[in-house]
């Protein structure tokens, strides 16, 4: 009686996440639809096109002449590979610096760190430029890359300082009575525990540099270096938008953060299991 | 006195560690960020075109500023903008943290399809997306007319576009739903048992544990949602750029447009740093206002 | 003081920190901008060329193609091409205006070219001769100030398209050449009379300056912007068009306010043309083949409503530029002349950049136009005769249009009165004046 009970339970939940992912979903049916629609049909309230063009993905995919798809899918996970690494390790050495040690102007250099997030990026965009400009990094994935290994950006520091702060100190002192060094802390203690904050900064930084189109703009010139981003703007002209083909390559472009999301979740299930151990 | 010199010695060496945490962040701020944010300061009390060189004029923008009906008409955007959405965001997405926060199987599945939306938001696409979904013979609309009720269109209308930014920037939750996810995973499991035994009902077990457990995160994802949504940018660029008659022309647009448009960088900056200053005073006064309610593992007993 | 502490203290020490950083900038020397341009400057010889356009990749890939051709043929030229999509496109020139490093020839639109060349940033490219290639009236339409600082590429010019099947099974008459602005005006409502509910001769242009604009100059009052610096509005001409629009819309001649607000020109979805809801759409002959593609077979073109001093305009809208800090101006010039007339050249560049401006060209490739084209080539042609001269908004006047168009919507939206409204829009004009004339 009790298991019947518990079974029927789990199967309303079933449901109801089902038909809540469904609506939630809706935009990547419409999406998959429209992706296969032909010009003229582009108009059409039908979500499923009559004749399905899977030309669509086809000439979308070789749309230049010099490049398919392959090279800029390619360049864009090179530089996003570089930019998670970055971002990572950055932020959470120096998530640790602010909330576990008590340095000189701590608080001051915090207080900093919050202001860069606060003034609007559309200013410092043109300085910023001039900079790399000046410094020859122009038409590089330096300009794109570099941030991240240098904090990775106030947001992902402040998150993991937030999660470093609620983990108790007592692991701390307990590790410093067994010898352990700040380093050793860090690494052996701190760094597990925050694992599903850091698995959130590895999915925002994959994402956000993902649709970053802005200063990929800017900063890369030449098409053998181009991003995903950067090329779906090819299909788009003064008057004309080839729908069809950028409908279906940004349905492609978005598939790499989808799939990011899907397997960083196992981590989230491990960073309890970690706590668990250590609570 | 040689006691003394040691723990001087210690104290530097952890002043030195600090920094040698920080370093990474630290130089990026001087060598990178640094100036950019010195020039921006400097070009709000200039003209500049960005064609041509920039010329002093002082304070001149800060006064036109005061005296642009615009600045307030976005000003009062934002503001409305970041009253309604920053607190419907939190409860939303905290909310499906937790109806996701169970280990049923598929769950990952669930919570990717639920994370989707937000995915897609800097896309292209979604214009042409969110028109299908909003607009006069869209999904909305025909969903109401199920029900009789004649529908708008929903970000062309003044009275509802705003309202419309608003539900789309709710239901683009997944980040903050995620953070919560993350912090709600963090809470000892022990703690939801013992009190399970003490007879505590969901409510209370809410209350006394995960809320407390969770206040540094729901304090991270309160400050960056004021941040976010008062520089709220790209869906009132996509989708309305602003319109209809300025009911969506949200403080970041008008930036945007000041500097890129209309050739006026100086103006633009000069926006910038008042939206800086009023953005530190929401953060500061959160700040202070934290003590009381958010509970640091570190500070507590 | 009633700053915060902490950002006093910031302010503080960021003025300290400068004094280092400003110290390590200006060490950079300003000329690195380009690591590639070293040495060689100066001769027609042998250089290499910064080039950027935007455009679609059929623009890219044929661009590509010549500028191999021209280095084939010119073994010391090489280029260093970048392009991007039009929105992007004016946000990155600006940003290597700022740090100096613009290509050394670079596409212009006529919306942009006056910021520019008022700001000195363009070459005066006069002196290239263009006789043979270019007709003597189109390169004088292009001056600006008695010099040319674009050299103009392709046709272009406003007009209507029309959704031909739905206004005969309508039994409506259909726009023809020339039609005055009161042919205009009745053919919207007799759309009321013949045409479905929810269905209109044409749309709400109301919130476009420059849709007044034209009736303006039709009528003979002159452009909105006189000498770049002063407003023209004709009180009187201004009323009778805008109560025009606004009996309209009450009589539901046009659209609602909502769902004019909802159209979106060239989205496949929310184009007024391409959903049905108008018949008619004003529309650029760039834009023809477009939409020509998304209804194929349905669309006619007529030219935009004539008064007694003509009507819409027609002209070249697109130019190669180069910039003032080229070090290869020679070479730039030389290539430009080449581009726009080499027979070779305009075969691989087709109507990538519009109708080419050079007869010759044209005639060469004239086999190979699509439909969409050659409508927009009647379009033209049927503009050309009736045109007025291209009167785009001036450097500094971005924030006037802007307020025009939001005190219009408001119109439409009944928020404001036409007094009102009228009111509003003077005023940003004598601000803008005043601003201008500091």
């Amino acid at each position: 009686m009790e298991l019947s009970r518990s079974r029927s339970r789990s199967v309303l939940i079933h449901l109801l996440m089902i038909a809540a992912s469904i609506v939630m979903l809706y935009p990547v049916f419409w999406w998959v639809g429209a992706s296969l629609k032909d010009a003229s049909e582009m108009s059409s309230a039908a979500i499923w096109p009559k004749k399905p063009v899977w030309d669509n993905f086809v000439k979308g995919w070789n749309f230049s002449k010099e490049y398919t798809f392959a090279r800029f899918f390619g360049n864009t996970l090179l530089m996003e590979a570089w930019n998670v690494i970055g971002a990572v390790i950055s932020s959470s050495l120096v998530a640790f610096g602010f909330s576990r040690i008590k340095f000189a102007l701590s608080k001051f250099w915090f207080a900093v760190l919050l202001m860069t997030m606060m003034l609007p990026g559309q200013v410092t965009l043109i300085p910023q430029y001039i900079m790399y400009n000046n410094l020859g990094f122009v038409n590089s994935y330096v300009p794109l890359v570099l941030p991240h290994f240098l904090g990775g950006g106030a947001f992902f520091v402040f998150l993991v300082c937030q999660f470093i702060r609620g983990i108790p100190r007592e692991l701390d002192e307990a590790a410093k009575i067994d010898g352990t060094s700040t380093f050793g802390l860090y690494y052996r203690i701190i760094l597990p525990l925050i694992l599903p904050a850091l698995v959130n900064v590895a999915i925002f930084t994959f994402i956000w540099s993902w649709d970053d189109f802005m200063s990929q703009m800017l900063y890369l010139n030449s098409i053998d270096k181009y991003t995903v981003g950067l090329a779906l703007r090819m299909f788009i002209d003064q008057f004309d938008v080839q729908w069809g083909q950028l409908l279906a390559m940004s349905l492609l472009s978005v598939m790499p953060s989808a799939l990011i999301f899907l397997f960083a979740q196992r981590y989230f299930v491990e960073g309890i299991a970690t706590t668990g151990l250590k609570g | 006195m040689s006691i003394l010199s040691t723990k001087a010695k210690r104290e530097a060496g952890r002043h030195l560690t600090g920094y040698l945490f920080i370093s990474p962040w630290l130089v990026g701020f001087l060598a990178l960020s640094l100036w950019p944010i010195l020039q921006s300061l400097y070009l709000s009390f200039t003209d500049y075109s960005l064609l041509e060189a920039p010329r002093w004029i002082g304070s001149a923008n800060y006064k036109d500023i005061v005296h642009d009906p615009l600045f307030y008409k976005s000003l009062t955007v934002t503001l409305t903008f970041v009253f309604a959405s920053v607190p419907l965001k939190l409860a939303f997405s905290l909310l499906v943290a937790m109806l996701l926060n169970r280990s049923i199987r598929g769950i990952n599945l669930y919570r990717t399809a639920f994370y989707f939306p937000s995915l897609i938001g800097g896309s292209i696409a979604v214009s042409v997306l969110w028109r299908n979904m909003f607009g006069m013979d869209g999904y909305i609309n025909k969903i109401l007319s199920i029900f009789g009720i004649e529908g708008t269109g929903w970000i062309s209308s003044p009275d509802t576009a705003l309202g419309t930014l608003v539900l789309l920037n709710v239901w683009q939750f997944g980040s903050t739903m995620v953070i919560f996810l993350a912090g709600l995973k963090q809470i000892p499991k022990e703690l939801y048992e013992s009190s399970s035994v003490d007879g505590a009902g969901v409510f209370r077990k809410f209350f006394s544990i995960t809320l407390p457990m969770l206040s540094p995160v729901l304090f991270f994802n309160l400050i960056l949602g004021i941040i976010g949504s008062f520089q709220m940018f790209t869906s009132a660029f996509i989708i309305t750029k602003g319109g209809p008659a300025n009911e969506t022309y949200t403080y970041a647009l008008f930036l945007y447009e000041k500097a890129f448009s209309q050739f006026q960088m100086g103006y633009a900056s000069a926006l910038a740093w008042i939206l800086l200053v009023i953005i530190a005073l929401f953060t500061l006064l959160n700040f202070a206002a934290s003590k009381y309610w958010v509970f640091y593992e570190t500070e507590a007993r | 003081m009633r700053k915060p502490k902490g950002a006093l203290a910031i302010l503080s020490t960021v003025i300290t920190m400068s004094l280092l950083v400003t110290a390590c900038g200006g060490a950079k020397s300003s000329n690195s901008s380009d690591p590639k341009s070293s040495g060689s400057a100066g001769t027609a010889d042998t250089a290499k060329l910064n080039i950027m356009w935007w455009g679609s990749q059929e623009r890219h890939d044929a661009t590509a193609q010549a500028l191999d051709l021209y280095t084939k043929n010119n073994a010391g030229i090489t280029f260093s091409p970048q392009y991007t999509d039009w929105d992007g496109y004016w946000k990155k020139l600006p940003t290597l205006a700022a740090s100096k490093s613009m290509p050394d020839v670079f596409q212009m639109d006529a919306a942009y070219i006056q910021e520019y060349v008022s700001r000195g940033l363009l070459e005066d490219l006069t002196a290239i001769d263009l006789g043979g290639t270019i007709d003597q009236g189109v390169i004088d339409k292009s001056k600006i100030d008695g010099k040319l600082y674009g050299v103009p590429l392709s046709y272009n010019g406003t007009g209507f398209v029309y959704n031909k099947p739905e206004l005969e099974a309508a039994g409506m008459t259909l726009p023809k050449k020339d039609w005055t602005w009161d042919e205009f005006f009745a053919f919207a409502e007799e759309g009321r009379q013949k045409l479905p509910a929810g269905k209109y001769a044409i749309g709400d242009y109301t919130t476009v300056w420059n849709w007044y604009q034209d009736y303006q100059m039709a009528y003979g009052k002159g452009p909105m912007f006189q000498d770049g610096t002063k407003l023209n509005i004709d009180k009187d001409l201004w009323f009778t068009f805008q109560k025009k629009y606004e009996d309209f819309r009450a009589r539901d001649i046009i659209p609602k306010a909502a769902v004019s607000a909802a159209t979106v020109e060239n989205d496949p979805k929310a184009d007024p043309l391409l959903s049905g809801l108008t018949m008619t759409r004003g529309v650029a002959v760039g834009a023809v083949s477009a939409l020509e593609k998304m209804m194929p077979g349905k669309l006619e073109v007529v030219n935009n409503p004539v008064g007694p001093n003509g009507g819409g305009w027609a002209q070249s809208t697109m130019y190669w530029v180069v910039s003032k800090d080229s070090e290869h101006k020679e070479a730039a010039a030389k290539f430009l002349k080449w581009i726009v007339s080499d027979p070779e050249a305009g075969k691989i560049l087709k109507t990538t950049r519009g109708i080419p401006i050079s007869s010759t060209i044209f005639d060469s490739i004239k086999s190979e136009l699509s439909e969409g084209e050659l409508l927009g080539i009647e379009m033209y042609n049927m503009a050309a005769d009736k045109a007025m001269p291209f009167a785009p908004a001036p450097p500094g006047w971005a924030d006037f249009v802007k307020t025009y168009s939001d005190t219009m919507t408001e119109v439409m939206f009944k928020k404001k009165t036409l007094d009102e409204a009228f009111d509003v829009i003077m005023k940003k004009g004598e601000d803008t004046q005043a601003r201008l004339a500091k």
